[in-house]
């Protein structure tokens, strides 16, 4: 079924006059021409019913006893609710000043009688419509003045929780780096004014961040739109360094990109935070050292023999205080390298050496495993922190044996690379590089985890750390010595086919820092 | 010949612990001290061969106590072991400074030990 036409709309027409006749005549008029028509004779009664229910248009006679027409037009134009009803007079008065004067009481036009009747009905359609369009633009005016207060009322908001925020925010201009905003808590935290700080660029202050790192970073927001939880350095206007939990959003403003950036000062946390691990350090530590101590020289009989199950029962404690004394101690190395306070030692080293050796000490864990270590390695001599970077090799061996099936191999290879191989990495870097991998035949780790992996405490699956006896730090360690490197870690995976770690590091031949 | 070692630390347990484990695989005699004052003492009336040396301990840390046994001339040659929980294996670099034979990072295995502490000090 089809809904019924809407009914077109009749105007609401009230005529008033004091001659019945010519109110007729009128009233049949526009009845014929689909207007709804009210008729009345007195000026009393036409003010009542138009205060009542406000017609679309009113048609006025001037000559009327009690109350003329110039009366009732004053008196409506009066009142709120008839104001703007356009009111044309109707009137055997053909003198200009009785024309004047029907305007100056708020007529809007002025017809005499006799009247020719399509000329009439003409005004009258005129004026309808542009009493429409005046109620049209009314109510888009009145729109406009709700969206604006509505506007200024969110822009108020925003401004105040910008400025009141306790956390330093800015809003910087990309890729420029320059500051078009900052909130009072920034100011307060660096200690600049904010005439000092505006159009300016971090590294112009100077805040002590990096142009490298700040420019890597924007082009990093422009491909992912947000970082999060970024650790950086700050130095005051005193030269205090403050350290900085940061998170970036890329936002428009007007057409043109820029950083949001929400920083929490976490430098008291951090001291907070490496007073605790040294006392851990040594507390926890402690203790551990007469346990392991006592089960060793239980277990070597010498103190009265023990049974198997008394032999099982110490292995079992022994195995378990060592993981104990591994997490220690991989908590220790993480928390210190993260708080800089392990420096990286550079020497020059043979990188065959190194993966040879990473291999060799990896062989007592692969052969009960029956996993097969392959290395493939360039002849290169490197300048990097030894120690640490057997430690991540040795790490990633260690990882990648666990995960493997007996019978199974285990690459570790190094060449000197050029171009683009990580996938995640915003610029190619220009000069040659080394790409370093390990390859495993295991059972692969799941897309929607590959990028938690490197974080602490973040294994594939929960039960890992301990069937596989892992710290879940291994991996944030590896991390965290790449990166004081100057390189990139990341995995690939493949569920069922097995996982390859890639890591890349700038190819240094002076024993300069690569951590600077 | 037989050989003396004299082990310091705060710690009753690591004491009787590392006692007994040194005792257990060789015919050395172990001399143990409580406090940094206390090995001065020990150290200057028994000359041991060697100290094992604990880095924390309280008034006299094992800095301090080192720092003294170098002073003295009676004790200045004889070589010292410092052991510490603050430090990793990973980490010992940042003893170098100290004028000590090694460094040896805490959890230590006791049956271990003697071994370590005859390669260290090439004792054969």
């Amino acid at each position: 079924m089809t809904e019924p036409a809407a009914k077109p709309y009749q105007a609401d027409i009230l005529a008033i006059d004091d001659t019945p006749e010519n109110l007729q005549l009128l009233s049949q008029l526009l009845t014929e021409r689909h207007y709804k028509v009210r008729s009345v004779t007195k000026g009393s009664t036409a003010l009542r019913a138009a205060q009542a229910a406000p017609p679309d248009l009113i048609l006025l006679d001037v000559n009327m006893p009690q109350m003329n027409g110039y009366e009732v037009c004053e008196q409506l134009k009066a009142d709120d609710r008839t104001r703007d009803i356009p009111v044309i007079f109707v009137s055997a008065l053909g003198e200009t000043l009785d024309k004047v004067k029907a305007f100056q009481v708020g007529g809007v036009d002025y017809v005499t009688k006799p009247f020719q009747v399509e000329e009439v009905l003409a005004r009258i359609e005129t004026h309808l419509q542009l009493r429409s369009l005046q109620r049209q633009l009314q109510q888009q005016n009145a729109q406009l003045q709700q969206e604006i207060r509505d506007r200024k009322l969110a822009e108020e908001k925003f401004a105040k929780a910008f400025r009141s925020s306790p956390n330093p925010i800015t809003l910087t201009s990309l890729p420029d780096c320059k500051f078009i905003e900052v909130n009072p808590s920034f100011l307060r935290l660096s200690g600049y004014t904010r005439e000092e700080v505006i159009g300016q660029r971090a590294e112009d202050l100077p805040l002590g961040l990096s142009p490298t790192a700040t420019a890597e970073g924007a082009a990093e927001l422009s491909a992912a739109g947000v970082l999060h939880n970024r650790e950086v350095d700050l130095r005051t206007k005193s030269g205090e360094i403050r350290t900085l939990l940061i998170s970036v959003e890329l936002i428009d403003l007007a057409g043109s990109p820029c950083a949001l950036t929400v920083a929490n000062d976490i430098t008291e946390r951090k001291r907070l935070e490496n007073e605790f691990i040294s006392l851990v350090s040594h507390e926890l530590r402690t203790p551990m050292n007469s346990v392991i101590g006592a089960l060793d020289l239980l277990a070597t009989g010498h103190l009265g023999a023990l049974t198997e199950k008394g032999q099982t029962l110490i292995q079992i404690a022994i195995a378990n205080a060592e993981r104990l004394i591994r997490l220690v101690n991989d908590i220790l190395d993480l928390e210190r390298m993260k708080s800089g306070q392990l420096t990286l030692q550079l020497q020059q080293c043979s990188l065959a050496d190194l993966l040879h050796q990473a291999q060799a000490a990896m062989q007592g864990l692969a052969e009960p495993a029956q996993v097969q270590i392959e290395v493939e390695a360039v002849d290169l001599e490197v300048w990097v922190d030894c120690d640490r970077i057997l430690q991540l090799l040795t790490n990633l061996l260690s990882n990648a044996i666990k995960f493997s099936e007996p019978g199974s191999r285990v690459w570790l290879s190094a060449a000197v690379e050029r171009g683009a191989v990580d996938p995640a990495a915003s610029l190619a870097p220009l000069s040659p590089f080394l790409h370093i991998q390990v390859k495993d035949q295991g059972r692969g780790i799941p897309t929607e985890k590959l990028h938690l992996i490197f974080e602490r405490f973040q294994q594939v699956d929960a039960s890992d750390a301990r069937k596989k006896s892992g710290t879940g730090l291994g991996l944030a360690i590896c991390r965290q010595i790449v990166q004081q490197h100057g390189g990139r870690i990341w995995a690939e995976s493949e569920l069922g086919q097995g996982s390859t770690f890639h890591i890349t590091l700038p190819i240094t031949n002076t024993p300069s820092s690569a951590d600077d | 010949m037989t050989k003396c070692i004299l082990i310091v630390d705060d710690e009753e347990d690591i004491r009787a612990i590392t006692k007994m484990a040194l005792e257990m695989g060789t015919d050395w005699t172990i001399l143990t001290a409580s406090s940094g004052s206390e090995a001065l003492e020990v150290a200057a009336a028994s000359h041991p061969d060697t100290i094992l040396l604990d880095m924390m301990m309280p008034e006299m840390d094992g800095r301090a106590t080192l720092k003294r046994l170098k002073a003295d001339a009676a004790t200045q040659p004889i070589p010292v072991i410092m052991v510490t929980a603050k430090a990793q294996p990973s980490s010992l670099t940042e003893f170098e400074d100290l004028e000590v034979a090694a460094v040896l990072a805490k959890p230590f295995r006791p049956l271990k030990l003697a071994g370590e502490i005859t390669a260290i000090l090439g004792w054969s």
